[in-house]
This record gives structure tokens, sequence and C-alpha cells, in this order.
């Protein structure tokens, strides 16, 4: 009981040794900082590429595609137990614009997918906003559309209000902030005037296109003229049909703005219209064919993955939509429209198993199953793919930028381990200092009758204890900054203009925030156990000491 | 005759040498010493500096071994006795006071005075005579007239209310053998006066207590005093 008594004396007596605990508690913070971050960001890459490609993807070497993919995922589902759902994806490049902004055009990927359907193999439907909450469709009710955009128009407003009643001081930006959102509500005002209306402007435009077709037979041409640049005008105004609607991702550049305060503003919200240039790389062409399919889309959502790259670069299209502008659409007999010449095709197959937190070991098993299920559905439909087919797991299909981040981890990691021996350093030379002021007090407890091992203990105690303090202030630390590091680099960027995170650079806009138990749990560890470490020579040397010698130290 | 005379042997020395090396020299500090402390006898071992009264000390409390020549203690020969049976019989049998007190500066009055106590039950066993134990600090800090002053740190007592702490440490197990190294080596005459006179009080009592000092006049407080000079009883 001695020594717990001591032990505790000399923690809270000893000055000195809060040095010791000092060192600790920033090793323990800056690596559990470190590692969380890194964690965090391999999780991301999980949490991301499950959600948003599946656990297993199957892709075809080239662009061509792979056709009769319904039935191989039914195949699939049938053959390999494990696997839950399969969806096809199409992946294709091209040019957004929006209509009535002539110098706007923006570069982005264009993915072909299912809904309903995309669900089942992904988490896409929780990055959606219009949405939210409910399956995800191509044609949502109108008149939730028309509550979620009044819903956005109040947020839009309160934020206008906020502003602009003096709550926020931005300085200069405040004035364009402002106007911005201005902007934004008008926009966001004509998109529920348009999707209120949308069965009118369609009602008018048949009932129009009835007209021009009457004049066009009475041989009123100028008539005609004059309804078709009228159905033109109110086709830019109508609501699309399903086929033809579009989810943008959430970051495009000018379709949304994101506040300093981390706020989205909306400008192209549910009945706004984008115009896409897809190009079409589904099929063999020659060098001089290679223009692009262009398409008009309503907007009906928007979505955010929290993947940088993704939610700054991707649009969503009905697959189908995807195929024809893709050039992937079934190619049917002139003479004889039942017979189909070529199949339909996608570029991926995404897989979701039935366990999701199906370790890698198991993905690839299952993997290698999906493998040998392609093959003998290859032998039955020779023409189903022309290229090798790739099936990966997503870590597989991640491994470039996995490996780069858990290179960079291991660095951290070793550079800070490096950095936490200085903490054992310290620890021991502090012990080592009170173990020689103390040695008199060891030669009185050895007179008193107690054992070498029971005063080498007090010091290894000591030690312990330290670590423990220093790991528990640490981890306290390490957690509070990682809850605010987003905040903490905003106000790094604002306050100096040093940017320690670049999204582009990160693939994610935000930095992770959690800490990893199991992580913290090592670190925590390790730093009583380096505690210890540094109090062992110390310790030995009290318990060696003779006690006659230890009363005679000077 | 003194008191004690027809008591056993509380503690006793056989011819016991002791040499120390000083870098390539060999210091030769007890010479053949037979001597014994009987029960209940207030002893008092003199002689000047480097004489080894300190080393004999030492040895008869167990805290060193000699080169040759025995240790008795209560009639057990305890020379070649294993490390922790030496550390049982110092924490149960053996009380030490030191002429620096070489209290724990971060412990109280009291935790000192307790400290032999805590050293010799262990932790679980502690729990249970924690209570027990604390009253008896208490009583023998009571004893030392410094019952007034058990929340109070070392630093903030006088050298001879240390020295009392000291004491009272001694006495907690209930040794059957005190040994005090130069008591009154670090006082004032009038405190190191009154610190003899505990001593003898505490002799008074029943225990057996061996004294070095090399102050003639506080050995003259002894039942019995032994002169060493040069490693050697003189008397």
């Amino acid at each position: 009981m001695y020594k717990l008594l001591l032990c505790l004396r000399y923690v809270a007596r000893r000055p000195i040794g809060y040095l010791a605990i000092v060192g600790v508690w920033l090793c323990v913070s800056m690596l559990i900082v470190v590692t969380s971050v890194m964690d965090g960001f391999m999780q991301k890459i999980e949490v991301a590429a499950k959600g948003l490609f599946g656990d297993v993807i199957l892709e075809p070497a080239g662009q061509e595609g792979l056709a009769y993919y319904d039935e191989l995922i039914e195949r699939i589902r049938q053959r390999v137990p494990e696997v839950e759902a399969g969806e096809p994806f199409i992946l294709s490049y091209g040019i957004l614009r929006v209509p009535g902004q002539p110098h706007y055009r923006e570069p982005v990927q264009v993915a072909g997918i299912r809904l309903p359907g995309r669900e089942k193999v992904s988490d896409f439907e929780k990055g959606l906003h219009f949405q939210r909450g409910r399956p995800p469709t191509w044609d949502p009710p109108r008149k939730l559309l028309l509550e979620r955009l009044a819903e956005e128009r109040a947020r839009t407003e309160g934020m206008l209000a906020e502003y602009t009643t003096g709550g926020k001081t931005l300085g200069p930006r405040q004035q364009d902030l402002i106007d911005r959102l201005g902007v934004a509500l008008s926009l966001q005002q004509r998109a529920a005037f348009l999707v209120q209306n949308a069965e009118d402007f369609r009602e008018d435009i048949q009932r129009l296109q009835e007209a021009a077709r009457k004049a066009e037979e009475d041989g009123d041409y100028e008539k005609v003229d004059s309804l078709l640049a009228r159905i033109d005008q109110l086709k830019q105004e109508s609501f699309e049909p399903p086929a033809d609607r579009v989810i943008l991702g959430l970051g495009i550049q000018g379709l949304s703005r994101r506040t300093e305060d981390g706020e989205v503003i909306r400008y192209l919200v549910p009945g706004h219209k984008v115009m896409l240039y897809i190009f079409p790389l589904g099929r063999t062409m020659s060098m001089t064919d290679f223009s692009p399919n262009q398409q008009l889309f309503s907007v009906i959502d928007d979505c955010r993955t929290g993947v940088y790259s993704i939610d700054t670069g991707f649009v969503y299209v009905p697959l189908e939509t995807l195929q024809k502008l893709n050039n992937m659409e079934a190619e049917l007999d002139p003479d004889d429209p039942n017979k189909v010449l070529r199949p339909a095709r996608c570029s991926q197959i995404h897989i979701r198993v039935r366990k999701s937190r199906a370790d890698e070991r198991e993905l690839n098993r299952i993997a290698g199953k999906i493998q040998g299920v392609w093959a003998e559905f290859r032998k039955e439909h020779p023409n189903a793919a022309m290229t090798e087919m790739y099936v990966q797991t997503w870590r597989q299909r991640q491994a470039k930028l996995i490996g780069q981040i858990e290179s960079q981890r291991v660095i951290q990691i070793i550079i800070l381990a490096f950095i936490s021996v200085v903490a054992v350093v310290l620890i021991f030379a502090i012990l080592y200092t009170i173990s020689v002021q103390k040695t008199r007090d060891v030669g009185v407890l050895k007179a008193l009758g107690a054992s070498g091992g029971g005063v080498s203990a007090v010091f290894l105690g000591y030690g312990a204890i330290q670590g423990f303090l220093g790991s528990v202030l640490g981890t306290a630390t390490g957690w509070l900054f990682m809850r605010h590091i987003n905040d903490i680099r905003d106000w790094l960027s604002e306050s100096f203009g040093f940017t320690p995170y670049s999204r582009e650079y990160f693939l994610f806009d935000e930095l992770p925030t959690e800490v990893m138990p199991a992580t913290a749990a090592v670190i925590l560890a390790a730093a009583m156990g380096a505690g210890v470490l540094g109090a062992v020579i110390p310790a030995v040397r009290a318990a060696i000491i003779q006690p006659v010698e230890a009363l005679r130290y000077e | 005759m003194s008191k004690a005379d027809n008591k056993p042997a509380a503690v006793a020395a056989r011819g016991v040498t002791k040499s120390y090396k000083l870098g390539r020299t060999r210091l030769d500090v007890l010479k053949g010493v037979t001597m014994d402390v009987r029960e209940g006898e207030f002893l008092a071992i003199t002689g000047p500096s480097g004489s080894g009264k300190s080393t004999l000390l030492h040895l008869l409390g167990l805290l060193d071994r000699p080169d040759a020549g025995q240790v008795h203690l209560h009639g057990a020969d305890v020379t070649r006795l294993a490390g922790r049976g030496r550390n049982r019989l110092r924490c149960s049998q053996i009380g030490f006071v030191f002429q620096f007190y070489h209290l724990m500066p971060e412990l109280t009055v009291l935790e000192n005075a307790v400290l032999p106590s805590m050293v010799e039950a262990g932790v679980l066993r502690w729990l249970a005579v924690r209570k027990a134990a604390r009253q008896r600090a208490r009583q023998v800090l009571q004893q030392v007239g410094l019952s007034e002053r058990l929340r109070h740190k070392p630093k903030e007592l006088s050298g001879g209310e240390r020295q009392r702490v000291a004491i009272a440490r001694a006495l907690m197990n209930r040794p059957r053998l005190l040994l005090a190294d130069e008591p009154t080596g670090n006082l004032d005459t009038k405190t190191g006066r009154a610190i003899v006179d505990l001593l003898r009080r505490c002799n008074a009592e029943g225990q057996t207590t061996v004294m070095v000092t090399h102050d003639a006049a506080l050995a003259a407080a002894a039942d019995r005093v032994l002169v060493l000079r040069d490693g050697k009883l003189a008397s």
C-alpha cells in the first residue's frame, strides 16, 4: 500500500514530474490526431467506395461495355448466395451547360443509374437532398418536390435574413454573399413555379403541337413557325419526363455554393434544366465520327457523397437514357424490331454482399466465385464483353489510393514514434533524477523492511501513473482537437491564409472527426507502457542498491 | 550491575569484521567485534569518527552483512539469512532512528509514522489493519509529544520535532530492538538532550535501545557504554 501512497504523492508533489506528463500528453495528442485522421480517411474511403460502388465491381477492360447484364446479375445472385443485389452502372464523360447561361460549361462525369434500384447496392440515396428519407426515384411526387422546395426557400431566406440583420460579420464578402443568396432565392422561386405548373406546360405543349400540325396541314407556315417557337419556349420551361431527369452532384462549380459556415446555397434545384453533351464512348467509332450527343434534362435532386472529387464532378441520369447518349442502347434489326442485333450494354456491375461488414478476405472469396460465374456465363454469351472482365473488391479497385494513404500513415506514425521516444527518454531522465534524489528514501524504505521489488514498484508505478495521466490528457486533447479539426482548419485558413488541408488532394470535403476507439486504446496502452519503460532503469537501480549504500548516499 | 544483566541477549555480534574498498585501498572498519545487547538494555556505542560505530549498528540492524563473524538476533544466527527474511526481521523487530531523520517529505507526520505498518501489512492486510495502524501511529506520536502535528509536513517541523517523528516511526511496529544512529547529531544540545530523554523513557517502558553517539555526555545517559576505537571495542 505504501507503494501506491508514495507513487501518488510523488506525482502530486514533484513538479519536475509534470514535465514528463506534459511530454506524454503532447505525444499522445499528436498520435491520436494523426492516426485518427489517417484511419478516418481510410474509413471514409471504405464508406465512400462501398457506398458508391458496392462491395464488388465487375468491369470490362474496354469502353464498349457489358451486355446481358441483368441476366448476369440474376445468375450471380443464384450461384453466389452471399450476393444480395447487383445493379448495372454506366460511366461516361460530358459537358454540362445551363440554358440561358452561354458562358457556363463544366466538364463532368456522367453516371447512368437505375432508380429505384441503386439503393440496393449503394448508399446513394443517403446523399439526396430533395428526396431524403424516402426511396429515390426519377419521378418523385410533385407535392413532395414542392414541399421540399418551399423548405429550401425558407432556409435560403433564413440565411439571407441572418446575414442582412447583422447576425454575421463577414467583412467585404458579406455583400457578395447577400447578392448570391438573393440570386439563389429568385432561382428557387422560379423553380417552384415551374414544378407547380409542370402539368399545365405539358398540356400546353401538346395543345400547341396539335395546333402546329393543323396549321401545317392548312399551309399556314407563318403560324407554324410562330407555334413552334412558342413550343420551344415552353419546352425550355417544362418539366422533362422521368427519362430525362438528372441528379446533380452537390459541389459542381457554379451550381451551388458553400459558405464559410458550411451552409450550402443552391442555385439549381428541381424544376431547373441543364443540357448535357455526352461523348459516346460505348461503341467502336472512326476518328471522325466522335461528336457528342446532347440532351436537355430537368434537375430532380442533388446528391452529396462527401467525396470531393465525386461531388464536384458527377451528375446522375437514368441508365437507359445514358445508354442512348453513350451509344450503348440495344441495336434492333430495322426490318424486324423484335430482333436484337446488339444488346444494350452497361459499363460496370456493382454488387452488394449480404454481410455488409464482410472483410477483405471474405470479399475476395466472393469475388472469386463471381469470376467463376462470369467464366461460365461468357461461354453461353461470347459477345457479352469484347474484352477481359475485371472482378474487383472495393479495396482492390481503390488500391492505388489506399496504398498512398497507407504509406503516408505508416511514414507519419514512424516519425511520430521517433518523437514519442523523446517522451520515454524524458520520463527516464526525470525518473532517474528523482530516483537519485530519493536514494536516501530508498534506503529508509529498505531499513523499514521494504523489499527491492517493493521499492522498484514505487518507481514503476510512478512512471505508469505519469504515462496514464499523460495518456488520458493526450487522448482527451486529441479527441477535442479531432472534434473541432475542421473549425481549426477554417480558422487557420481565414486568419492566416494557411490551408493545412487541401480538399482536392485528400478527396474529401471535410477532415475526419472521429477518434477510433481501438487506435486510441493502443496509443493509450503504448504511452502507459512508455511510462513504465522510462521507469525501468531507475526502478532497477532502486531495487539493487544496498540499504547502507542508499542511506549514506550524498 | 545493570538491570538487564540477567536477561538474554536481544542482539549480539560475535567476532564481526567489516571492510570497505575505497578505490584500490581496503579499509578495515570493524576488526573482530564481539558484544551483546541485553533485552531491555539501553546501550550507547561511542567513539571517534571513523571508528566503526555506524557500521556496527548497521550490522546489528541487518542493513549490512559482516565479512566474517556472526550476528545473533534474539538468540538466532541471522548472519546468512536471505534477503526476504532480513526484510521481515527489519520490518517487525527492528526500529531505526537516523541522524538526519530521513522522513519522507511528501508525507504528513501521521503518514510517516504509519509507514512501517504499511510496509509490513501489504495491500490486502492493510485494508484490514488500516484503522488500528492509524490509531497506533497517533498513540506513538502522542508518546513523543506530537499529537498536535499529525497533518503537518516534515518541512514544517523543527529538527527536534522531526527526530521525534522518526522515533515514532521506529516504534510503530513495536520493535524488540531500537537502533539510533547519532540521533542528536543534527540537533542543538538542549534538543539533543530532550531526544535522549525520550529514548530513555522508551527504554524505561522496556524498549531495548542501542544508541550510537560521539557525544560522551549523552552516552552517559545509557545503562552501558561501549567505546569503539579503530574498529575494536576499547571497553
